[in-house]
């Protein structure tokens, strides 16, 4: 796992969320989520959803871009 | 909607007495062969989306899928469509398979209220949904068979949660408690965002908590009575109970138990997620594929902390496949979606016949009236789009005479071929809208379109080939119509 599928960001910033494992006990796939962006995928999904290159370019997310926040609350802070 | 009341048949009865879990249900589908288990080994990742769109295609006849052979998640059961085609829900109302659209709505109009409300409160030692009970180190991912719902989406999404709140500002009032269809992203192994807006009765809470700075708690109910499902996605007026209307539907009691953080929840449900909201985070969340077969975007919401989780013994994870129409969304809502619409016209208009707003949540609606004067199915437009859904979804309308069925598009479509003029269609520019309308150029603004598909009289003018042809229609001849399939399908007289 190298960077987030979505906004690309480091590796540093991912964090390996859960380890699906079969009957057997062995490693069928793994959970990963991007901290900056918030996505979460599992490594043996198609390349069409986390692939970067081969992902639809409308759905990158810029996290340092301003985004619609829901019901803003008095002490929220970016 | 009183005036309608009729006392339920001895089936429907019958059948609200058997059914008081998403279990029993599923038991119940799969004797009507309404249920499959699919046993394959699948992949999370496509392979659930595809079997679930596969088996929505039949909206009137698609069973409910059973999922217990998911790489990754041995021993774990999904279950999508639960609500997925009209036979399922015609035999959760105690119908046979072949039970019309037309029939399930007057129906549903029938039993629709919370003024005779049956529940039961049984003590959380006593119910099943408390079989297992974790209080630390939550991991949803490992609890619930998760996966990528439509191949955009943000995360992993628990579309179908019945999440229970109380106003932080009036917590001992049963009415102003909620029961809500959220969606729910897992963000974390013990965290998830919540969707709601500040005009769902889940926003006024959060706003209430965050301003007063007091904690919310709220009970994530998962795999529910079937009923319970349909009322959460139903707006009822804030200070009306969905457990009431619920259990009235059904004709039996609901049994009701206290979550430990003081929410009223189904003693019978799956699984119990008690979470905490995280005052003042908001977390990116989104894409999100939507009822309108749209992805709704990325923003930034609400976020919750797991508390605790309740769970019988080997759950089933239910679930819902939403994106592009037809799908479950559908069928869930639709119908309790067209009967408030239907109260709130016979109000004023007793013409009106029925009304179908079953397409994409009521962006599309189509009301039959009987023309009290010329021009009268305009006047009863207007006044459905004055009402609490049409104000914000009623997109386009359609009025059609009382001789046609708004459930059978066949219909529908012979009255705008032949009742049709176009300067009968009206468009109101500039309307207020649902956000998620993804034709909209400005998302919460849109225009209105009613086609007044309503036959003419004076002092309209008529040409001379204006006669209809009368054929045999009416109870009569549906019943006609239901001995064919069964004979069809090689049933006997
Ligand atoms: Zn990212």
């Amino acid at each position: 796992m190298s960077t987030c599928p979505r906004c690309q960001a480091a590796e540093e910033k991912i964090r390996a969320e859960h380890k699906g494992l079969n009957a057997q006990g062995e490693l069928v796939w793994t959970i990963f989520h991007c901290n900056a962006c918030e996505f979460t995928w599992r490594d043996s999904e198609p390349a069409s959803t986390i692939d970067y290159n081969k992902r639809e370019a409308f759905f990158r997310v810029d996290p340092e871009k301003p985004y619609p926040v829901i019901m803003p609350p008095a002490q929220y802070k970016k | 909607m009183s005036t309608d009341k009729k006392p339920l048949s001895a089936k429907a009865r019958a059948v609200g007495e058997r059914i008081g879990s998403l279990r029993d249900f599923l038991e119940f589908l799969e004797e009507n062969g309404q249920c499959i288990t699919w046993t394959d080994e699948i992949m999370p990742e496509p392979d659930v989306r595809n079997i679930a769109v596969a088996a929505g295609r039949d909206s009137m006849n698609g069973p409910a899928v059973i999922f217990n052979n998911i790489a990754g998640y041995p021993g774990k059961k999904l279950v999508l469509g639960v609500h997925g085609s009209f036979t399922n829900l015609a035999l959760l109302l105690g119908h046979p398979k072949g039970t019309t659209i037309k029939e399930l709505f007057y129906d549903i109009i029938s039993r629709w209220g919370d003024d005779k409300p049956l529940l039961d409160f049984i003590e959380p030692d006593a119910a099943p949904v408390n079989e297992n009970r974790l209080t630390d180190n939550f991991n949803l991912y490992d609890l619930l068979p998760l996966y990528r719902i439509n191949e955009y989406d943000g995360g992993f999404y628990i579309g179908k949660a019945n999440v229970v709140s109380r106003d932080p500002r009036d917590p001992d009032n049963f009415g102003k408690q909620n029961v809500g269809i959220y969606r729910i992203q897992v963000q974390a192994p013990g965290e998830f965002t919540l969707l709601s807006v500040p005009a769902h009765d889940m926003g006024r809470h959060i706003m209430a908590a965050e301003q007063d700075n007091v904690p919310l708690k709220i009970a994530v109910m998962l795999g529910n009575h079937p009923a319970m499902c349909m009322f959460a996605a139903t707006p009822v007026g804030y200070d009306e109970s969905e457990f009431a209307y619920a259990s009235q539907m059904m004709g039996s009691p609901l049994r009701l138990t206290k979550s430990n953080n003081g929410m009223d929840i189904l003693a019978d449900s799956e699984m119990i997620i008690e979470a905490e909201l995280m005052n003042g985070v908001r977390s990116f969340e989104g894409p999100f594929g939507e009822f309108p077969g749209s992805y709704s975007g990325v923003r930034k919401i609400p976020r919750f902390k797991v508390t605790a989780i309740s769970h019988r013994n080997d759950p089933i994870f239910e679930n819902i496949y939403i994106g592009r129409g037809w799908t479950e969304h559908d069928t869930l809502i639709g119908l309790n979606t067209s009967a408030p619409i239907y109260a709130q016209l016979t109000k004023d208009f007793p013409e009106v016949v029925a009304v179908n707003a079953l397409y994409q949540h009521g962006l599309t609606g189509i009301i039959s009236v009987k023309n009290r004067f010329a021009g009268f199915a305009k006047s009863v437009a207007m006044r459905a789009l004055g009402t609490p859904h049409g104000t914000m979804y009623l997109k386009n309308l359609i009025m059609v005479d009382d001789d046609v069925d708004p459930f059978d598009l066949n219909e529908v479509m012979w009255a705008l071929s032949t009742r049709t003029r176009a300067e009968d269609t009206i468009v109101i520019p500039n309307m207020p809208m649902i956000p998620i309308d993804p034709a909209a150029e400005i998302a919460g603004k849109g225009h209105r379109l009613i086609i007044d598909a309503t036959s003419f009289m004076p002092p309209d003018k008529l040409g001379s080939d204006s006669k209809i042809v009368t054929p045999p229609a009416g109870p009569e001849i549906d019943e006609i119509a239901k001995v064919i399939q069964l004979l069809q399908n090689g049933g006997q007289l």
